[in-house]
């Protein structure tokens, strides 16, 4: 993995949701993502984990311009993508692309499967035939595990989990260097979630794209992601390579939420020793002062409704808490 | 132990459109007096249906073709009584002996009506008490699922509650007459993780304090593993399987079960191990033959799976399963295979 060129950055990214330039009316105002900075790498998976709420759908869907930004940069290969238009703008829609949530309603009932694959393909000119970017729609079935004759089909004729896969190989026709999937997998079975994490996988081993992973199933995240972000309340909490921020969590709402999951073995169930949160998420409208999850926080002192606590990197890690501040 | 629900032989089926779908085929179950049981499967297994079922629930053109059904002795199977009957039994029963909890905390709740009028119109149903009581044991109840201020916000209305909070009332409306069978649809799907370990830590200490029988009906391993004395796997609208949760967990028998566990990712292993979903969909209930439902996804299936249905094979006291693996017959040729490799 190259490490020295990011692919993705995020510089004290902020999306407000409700900000009223009214006269008369002051609007509340959600602060859904309130500055956060990361670096995804080429050919990495960064899993974004949180409650709901946390706003890390909005920080996928601000990647792919979908939300536009309050404040902050977005950096892809080192551009600006906040403010830019024209080719460039298209450029950059061949390289970012996304896979949505529910794979029922994603695609449009009243087109083919090989319509909805080959569209982005027609939008930006990829190939000078039908016939050529059909062809690449059936190598495209294929790759995904489907059967090159299904292009005929609609999507009401497939069950769930292919239909993720068609929406796949929707994304995978411009071939995009950055694929941000939010929660690719929750609306699936269990059986099938499996298939398309396989699938993912085998896509990025081949093409060497990198993905950001939005999801709140924290088991999958774990087996998938390279390295792991926190969320909470529109701020990154915690940031670190996957294995050592499950093994050893550092912020304490890493550690309540991680002791949370349920672990499918049952002695171990028997035993772990859980961390109950008390209270839920505080309104984004109104977030608490200083560090944003003192409310419920098992270990908050005084100083926590004072200062913010920034993220700072320790043992190799990035941690927002004042815990570990040394003096 | 005292079985406190019995579920003999029963099977639903729903008349639609393109034909009679068999949702529930032939499901037996007991649940015994203070036992949590715990029913996996995937959309479609029938998991739901079968406690549907029992709750009398079922949407219209849903019936109960066979099968007996039985709540602390008494019996309250559909087709002993007439339909007049049997609703009259049923609206004695449901929340009364028999309670849900449903799966969507947001879409449960009546949002025109105050969580006063929703709470205390079971406690008032069934009791004979008067409307100040029933007030203040609904108050009572909103402490125990942990409430805070239950005084004030018993005057509000669902949408003022956020989803944990909902589903804690949706319990206390289920708890409001101390069942004796508590049935949960996936109370904690639409749920965040730290909400869902705080409302599976209350369904548990509840259950203790008025000492009932509970029916869990999940798709995650992991809630099972947790909460569950006992897990029955269901598969194309039968149970493949039951046992323990040590049983199930450990000594899995059926080849779906097993798929189930491989395709499951464990936080807790330091390794990553690889997936291993299984191929294909769930079987389509409206043409299912009598034969093994896993037959198409089941990478060891012999000719016999896709003639006849496999018996059930007991390996202990809690412990059964439907696999045509563990017949004598099988086991004796695969024996015979092994020789002749070795051979």
């Amino acid at each position: 993995m190259d490490k020295t060129c990011p692919i993705l950055e995020l510089q004290d990214l902020k999306v407000y949701f409700g900000d009223s330039k009214g006269f008369f009316k002051k609007k509340d105002v959600v602060k859904a993502v309130d500055g956060i900075s990361l670096k995804i790498y080429p050919g990495e998976t960064f899993g974004l984990v949180g409650e709901s709420g946390c706003g890390k759908s909005t920080t996928g869907r601000a990647i792919v311009k979908i939300n536009t930004p309050t404040e902050g940069k977005i950096l892809i290969n080192g551009k600006d993508i906040t403010k830019i238009k024209g080719a460039d703008l298209k450029q950059f829609k061949c390289d970012v692309q996304m896979i949505f949530q529910d794979p029922y309603a994603s695609l449009n009932p009243r087109m083919t499967v090989g319509e909805i694959i080959r569209e982005p393909m027609d939008i930006h000119k990829i190939y000078d035939t039908v016939e050529e970017r059909e062809a690449r729609v059936r190598e495209l079935l294929e790759l995904v595990g489907l059967k090159p004759d299904h292009i005929r089909r609609y999507p009401h004729e497939f069950s769930g989990g292919q239909r993720q896969r068609i929406g796949i190989a929707r994304t995978l026709a411009l071939n995009p260097k950055f694929i941000v999937c939010d929660e690719p997998i929750s609306a699936l079975d269990v059986s099938i979630q499996a298939q398309v994490i396989n699938l993912l996988e085998e896509i990025q081993d081949e093409m060497g794209i990198s993905y950001l992973f939005i999801a709140h199933d924290l088991s999958m995240v774990k087996h998938i992601s390279d390295r792991i972000g926190v969320m909470y309340l529109g701020n990154l909490v915690e940031v670190g390579d996957g294995d050592d921020v499950y093994e050893n969590p550092m912020h304490p709402y890493t550690q309540a939420l991680l002791s949370a999951i349920p672990i499918p073995d049952p002695k171990v169930a028997r035993e772990k020793q859980r961390i109950v949160l008390q209270g839920e998420l505080p309104s984004p409208i109104n977030p608490p002062s200083g560090c944003v999850f003192r409310t419920r926080c098992p270990k908050a002192t005084e100083r926590c409704a004072q200062d913010k606590p920034e993220l700072r990197e320790i043992n190799g890690r990035l941690v927002a808490c004042h815990l570990y501040d040394k003096d | 132990m005292e079985n406190m629900l019995e579920i003999n032989h029963l099977s639903t089926e729903f008349t639609t459109e393109n034909g009679v779908v068999k949702a529930v085929r032939d499901v037996s179950l007991n649940v015994a007096k203070g036992e949590i049981l715990g029913i996996v499967g995937e959309s479609g297994s029938g998991k739901s249906q079968t406690m549907y079922s029992v709750m009398g629930l079922l949407a219209g053109n849903g019936r109960v073709a066979e099968g007996e059904i039985k709540i602390d002795g008494r019996d309250i199977s559909p087709k002993n009584y007439s339909a007049k009957e049997y609703d009259k039994i049923m609206s004695d029963i449901r929340g009364n002996d028999m309670a849900m909890i449903f799966q969507d905390p947001m879409t449960f709740l009546n949002p025109v009506l105050t969580i006063e009028y929703q709470l205390c119109e079971p406690i008032l149903n069934h009791n004979d008490i008067s409307k100040a009581e029933a007030r203040d044991r609904a108050i009572q109840l909103m402490k125990e699922v942990g409430i805070p201020s239950p005084r004030q916000r018993i005057k509000q209305y669902p949408y003022q509650f956020s989803g944990g909070m909902r589903q804690r009332i949706i319990i206390a409306m289920a708890l409001a007459c101390y069942p004796k069978v508590i049935i949960a649809d996936e109370p904690t799907t639409a749920l965040d993780v730290t909400i869902q370990a705080q409302v599976l830590d209350l369904i548990k200490s509840l259950k203790n304090d008025i000492d009932s029988s509970v029916v869990m009906i999940t798709h995650d391993l992991g809630v099972v593993a947790n909460l569950c004395d006992r897990i029955a796997i269901m598969y194309g609208g039968k149970i493949v399987e039951i046992g323990t949760a040590d049983e199930i967990f450990y000594e899995p028998k059926h080849e779906y079960t097993k798929g189930l566990l491989s395709c499951v990712a464990n936080p807790e292993d330091k390794e990553k191990k690889e997936l291993h979903p299984i191929p294909g969909s769930p079987p389509d209930l409206l043409n299912i033959g009598d034969w093994c439902p896993f037959v198409d996804r089941c990478d060891k299936a012999m000719k016999i799976c896709k003639m006849k249905m496999p018996p059930k094979e007991e390996y202990s006291e809690t412990h059964s399963c439907s696999c045509w693996l563990s017949h004598p017959y099988a086991k004796a040729q695969q024996a015979k295979a092994q020789e002749g490799k070795e051979d």
